[in-house]
């Protein structure tokens, strides 16, 4: 959301062509909707109050409608994330093999809590629910990839080769 | 272990089992040519001949489900893939589209065809970057080899498909909250009537199949429905992927028919149970499913049916397995936290009564247990979902069948394990 | 036609009915929260849930569609559907969802504006459970403003999403959303795009409990102090039908009232809040003369025979300005008085609102110019200059009101004319260049009947009394014709309007009586 008095500058995509593209796939146009969040967040890292009003005037719909999907989505972010966002799943098959130790053990690693950034911009975690992945528990994913059986020495090395 | 051979997961172990050519090179789109010299109707008629039941959790048969889009309807008809597996303990459908994504989209022009659809979407789960990606790469190449486009193999039908991601929400899983979202809106499930069949996307017609229901048409077109219906239990027949996870010493996603029994998979497939501990828990079909004391799961077949005779239900036949070390206090809360995270917040019960039910066991885990909590889930559980027996028939208390995903699995926690609960509740010292 | 049984009573009815509207229309209760008739079905609060024979579930009554059953499958064989709102069943779903609605609501009836009008108050007094179960800690938010007149207070909130389905289906302005999911969700405006058009009150009436609230009202008063006075809206020419909640002499708050025929179930927060306006203007409320520039008062006697002389002298070089701000009888009244020597000035319009679901605003913002020009034929629009150059001794104007912004050529016409008498409530800028003021009513006092622009005839009735020595609107210029010609002064209302519509046809047979609440059309559809 915008603070009072200061104007936001405007967003716009990169990718012009990509979102020619993502309109021309759907019957309508607010069926684009969720693509092309992804396509701005990719972009901008999280869904700022300047992307609500480029892709609801894309669109055709008011800019509450579009925050009101972002609000909804777990994947979309409302406020900016570090460059690596470490999601770590916490439902039931990762818990049972380990998760919750592991969440302990990211979180006294980056020094942050679930749901904060390094001040460096580094990282940001999160506990998040069910990934999908139970046969290979615990997993984490980050940013786009996932991690699966990951133990605490192997995530040390990953979070070594991401910093 | 039974001398079933693996239908939709035969070639999983190949080298690149997921290219066009592969799959070429073992018979793929062979059905579609098939299928595309028959008749819609005809089509349609030979689903329902093999008595598929889809894949996803309802079971509801997939040739009627067609059969409810009318027909010589001027408005566009959809098809959507519903990929979009969130079912805590599923993750079959993921291994689908990373290892036979050409399977799944055969089985999705086939289903197109039958119901006279030429725009299809797959909705992938968002998080699924790489099958996402994967797809991208198979539906450019049939598009180049003529699968998808104009003039199908030659044909007058013409099919595009789109792959749309999701953004992170559970309930999009479910077929009109599915739709809602494909929409461009939060994911709120529609209250039905009217029913997607008549009024789904775009308030179009509109079929919602999932990824494994439709992996299994080419098969049924290549075999005959004679053929699969002669495959497992005979009310809903047909090969089954099961997913395996928890405490067994080797989880993974193994497929075998209707109808095989649990006490199997968990033994033979997954390795048995890890550290040489005792069985404890399972749920069948999802964590939406009601969890099984170790006496059930060992007797218990997986079908639809015989899940359903014990009061749970196959669901979308993802495993969770819990062994003695688990509490399943713990374990309870976890999925009941699930829930909450999940609940769209749209109809009362489900909205308000998760975080009721996680607030109540999280002051129990924290010591803070009174003697009314375990009658207060009870009471909570089914006021949000109703009761776990079929035949009462006071259930249905939401839009969707969230309520009753929440309700079963929490009540059946306490149900089976209520000794546990008790042992959570602190004891008044008696005076002396 | 279904013929459908609810418990005891049974009824047919239409094609495509739901229960719930069934059910409503012929006073049976059926507790609900999320159903407004004018807004889609979601059927997400699953308070209206009743046993339906033949379904094992319960059923949400506002979706369910009342079936046309083929004969041989006719319920004890007649009914096409049977329903028990009463089953016990069906008392205790009632008490799970009250329990669910309740278990973060404060307990703030003394504090809270809803309390008398609260269907969460309602419900849970008449289904409830008389105490909480809920031992674990509340959801609190803070309120916040969704726009610059309605607040929400979070705390309150039921989720029933009316609010955001008005703000898209109704208005089409799309302002309201639900932010966030699950038991975190919550109503809410962009803080840059708030919740300011001009439909916006409205949310506060279709507010089931007390979470939207218009700041306009909020710990003014209680509702069970207020009395209610049903009216029409006077501040364009659609006439919404509307509630005028007032205590002795004062206005609080007015609400639309349902009416299919002209506004449906709302009203714009022009006419919501239009009555503030006539709160702090200096009122009128004895005769006035002018002598040597300056007003004193008279007794009506003094100043009704001055008028009448100073008419009666004028003769033919005289005229007289109808109001499309005042009844049809007032108007009437004058042009009797002028003798169809009339004529009235610029219409006071302003832009024209259309909404997607057709609710309307019209751009003429006067209540009665359709009535005016029906009961004064002989008038004139452009009246200015039809008057200007002539010798025009006497003019009788009834005075538009505050509303009225006097233009210069009127001043310079006014100030030619050798005797000038305005009828009006307050000293307005017509009424300085008047030689008397002769002291009306103002807007809420006035009874009478006024027609919208479609032609429709509707009862304006008084909320307020009159102030001082103040009298109705018809009966001033009737007065002066009753001493110009000793013909007696009709002593009420409806004797005029009987009289209108022997001169007028479209207006005969027109009484408070037959107008009820609802108003009719013109006789032959509004035309002539």
């Amino acid at each position: 959301m915008s603070m009072n008095g200061t104007p936001k500058p405007p967003f716009t995509f990169d990718d012009k062509d990509r979102v020619s593209n993502i309109l021309s796939q759907y019957p309508d146009k607010q069926s684009a909707l969720l693509p092309l969040l992804h396509l701005a967040q990719s972009q901008e890292g999280y869904i700022s109050s300047a992307v609500i009003d480029t892709v609801s005037e894309i669109v055709g719909c008011h800019p509450a409608l579009v925050m009101d999907c972002v609000s909804f989505y777990t994947m979309l972010y409302s406020k900016p994330c570090g460059r690596h966002i470490i999601q770590v799943c916490q439902t039931l098959s990762c818990s049972l093999n380990g998760a919750d130790a592991l969440v302990d053990h990211v979180k006294d690693k980056c020094g942050i809590e679930s749901g904060e950034t390094t001040d460096d911009n580094c990282f940001t975690l999160m506990k998040v629910e069910c990934l999908g992945s139970c046969g290979t528990a615990p997993v984490v994913q980050i940013n786009e990839e996932y991690h699966e059986g990951l133990s605490q020495d192997e995530f040390d090395q990953l979070l070594e080769s991401l910093q | 272990m039974s001398a079933f051979k693996p239908i939709l997961t035969e070639h999983i172990h190949k080298k690149d089992c997921h290219t066009l050519s592969f799959y070429r090179s073992v018979g793929g789109y062979t059905a579609l040519e098939k299928v595309l010299a028959l008749d819609p109707d005809a089509v349609i008629e030979e689903v329902k001949a093999s008595n598929l039941r889809g894949r996803g959790g309802a079971g509801f048969p997939t040739g009627v489900k067609w059969g409810f889009i009318p027909r010589g309807s001027e408005q566009p008809k959809y098809l959507i893939n519903n990929a979009d597996e969130s079912e805590p303990g599923t993750f079959k459908d993921r291994l689908l589209m990373n290892k036979t994504p050409h399977q799944m989209l055969e089985g999705m022009i086939i289903a197109s065809y039958a119901i006279n659809c030429q725009k299809a979407f797959i909705y992938i789960r968002g998080e699924f970057y790489k099958e996402y990606e994967v797809l991208n790469q198979i539906v450019a190449e049939a598009y180049h080899e003529n699968l998808l486009g104009k003039g199908i193999l030659g044909s007058d039908y013409n099919l595009d498909v789109v792959i749309h991601r999701g953004a992170g929400a559970y309930i999009c899983g479910e077929e009109t909250g599915l739709i809602e979202s494909l929409e461009g809106k939060r994911g709120w499930p529609r209250i039905k009537p009217p029913f997607p069949a008549i009024e789904g996307y775009l308030k179009c017609p509109t079929v919602v199949n999932n990824v494994e229901t439709l992996c299994n048409l080419p098969h049924i077109f290549n075999h005959g429905p004679n053929w699969f219906r002669a495959i497992g239990s005979e009310k809903g027949p047909g090969p089954k992927l099961y997913c395996v996870s928890g405490c067994v010493n080797s989880p993974g996603v193994f497929e075998e028919p209707m109808g095989v029994p649990l006490k199997e998979l968990i033994f033979e497939h997954a390795g048995g149970i890890r550290n040489g501990n005792e069985l404890k828990g399972v749920f069948p079909g999802g964590s939406s499913s009601a969890i099984l004391n170790a006496e059930e799961a060992m007797g218990v077949k997986m079908d639809f049916d015989s899940l359903e005779e014990i009061k749970s239900m196959l669901g979308s036949a993802g495993i969770i397995v819990m062994d003695d070390k688990v509490d399943m206090v713990q374990a309870c809360l976890n999925i009941a936290r699930f829930y909450a995270h999940e609940s769209c917040g749209q109809c009362t019960p489900c909205r308000e009564g998760t975080t009721w039910l996680v607030k109540i066991l999280t002051r129990m885990v924290n010591g803070d247990g009174t003697e009314r909590d375990i009658d207060m889930i009870y009471e909570i559980t089914d006021n949000i979902g109703g009761l776990i027996d079929f035949s009462q028939g006071s259930f249905g208390k939401t839009i969707c069948p969230f309520g009753e995903a929440v309700a079963w699995p929490v009540r059946s926690f306490v149900e089976k394990f209520e000794d546990e609960f008790r042992s959570y509740i602190p004891q008044l010292e008696p005076v002396a | 036609m279904p013929l459908l049984k609810i418990d005891d009573a049974e009824f047919m009815v239409e094609k495509g009915t739901t229960v719930l509207q069934a059910a409503l229309a012929n006073g049976i209760e059926i507790p609900h929260y999320c159903y407004h008739p004018a807004l889609e079905i979601v059927g997400s609060c699953r308070m209206c849930l009743v046993k339906v024979e033949g379904m094992p579930k319960l059923q949400v009554s506002c979706n369910t569609v009342v079936s046309d059953t083929p004969p041989e499958r006719k319920i004890d064989g007649k009914y096409d559907m049977v329903v028990n709102t009463q089953d016990e069943i069906v008392q205790q779903e009632r008490k799970n969802i009250l329990e669910f609605l309740l278990l973060n609501h404060p307990l703030d009836c003394p504090v809270c504006d809803q309390a008398g009008e609260c269907f969460l108050q309602d419900y849970a007094f008449r289904y409830g459970n008389a105490h909480s179960r809920f031992e674990e800690e509340k959801r609190v938010n803070p309120n916040e403003l969704l726009g610059s007149q309605i607040v929400i207070n979070h705390n309150r909130c039921i989720l029933c999403s009316r609010c955001v389905r008005f703000t898209r289906e109704i208005s089409g302005t799309n302002e309201l959303f639900v932010e966030e999911r699950g038991y975190r969700s919550k109503i809410a405006a962009l803080d840059d795009k708030p919740l300011d058009n001009q439909l916006a009150g409205n949310v506060a009436d279709i507010c089931p409990v007390g979470a939207l609230l218009s700041t306009d009202y909020i710990h003014k008063n209680r509702i069970w102090n207020l009395q209610e006075q049903s009216s029409v809206c006077q501040d364009c020419s659609v006439g919404c039908n509307v509630d005028v909640f007032y205590q002795k002499d004062q206005i609080f708050r007015l609400t639309p009232r349902e009416n299919h025929d002209v506004n449906g179930y709302f009203m714009c927060d022009i006419g919501r809040y239009g009555f503030h306006r006539f709160e702090e203007i200096e009122r009128v409320t004895l005769p006035l003369v002018k002598s040597d520039g300056n007003f004193t008062e008279s007794s009506w006697e003094e100043a009704i025979v001055k008028t009448a002389e100073e008419l009666t002298n004028a003769g033919a070089k005289s005229a007289g300005v109808a109001s499309p701000f005042h009844t049809n009888e007032a108007n009437f009244i004058l042009g009797r008085l002028m003798d169809g020597n009339i004529g009235t000035l610029p219409a006071v319009t302003d832009e024209e609102v259309i909404y997607p679901s057709g609710f309307r605003i019209s751009a003429d913002r006067s209540p009665n110019q359709r009535g005016m020009n029906d009961v004064c034929p002989s008038i004139v629009e452009d009246f200015a200059s039809t008057i200007e150059g002539k010798d025009i001794r006497f003019i009788y104007i009834l005075d538009d009101g505050i509303d009225r912004k006097l233009d210069d050529r009127w001043k310079e016409l006014l100030e030619k004319v050798g005797f000038v008498v305005v009828q009006s409530y307050a000293m307005t800028d017509m009424a300085k260049y008047a030689d008397i003021v002769l002291p009306g009513e103002a807007p809420f006092e006035r009874e009478g009947t006024i027609t919208n622009d479609a032609g429709r005839v509707q009862w304006l009735r008084p909320s307020i009394t009159s102030k001082g020595e103040a009298r109705p609107d018809w009966k001033i210029p009737m007065l002066i014709q009753s001493k110009c010609t000793g013909v007696e002064a009709m002593s009420d209302v409806s004797a005029v309007m009987n009289e209108m519509g022997k001169e007028f046809p479209i207006y005969a047979g027109i009484t408070f009586f037959r107008l009820g609440d609802q108003g009719l059309p013109l006789n032959g559809k509004g035309e002539m």
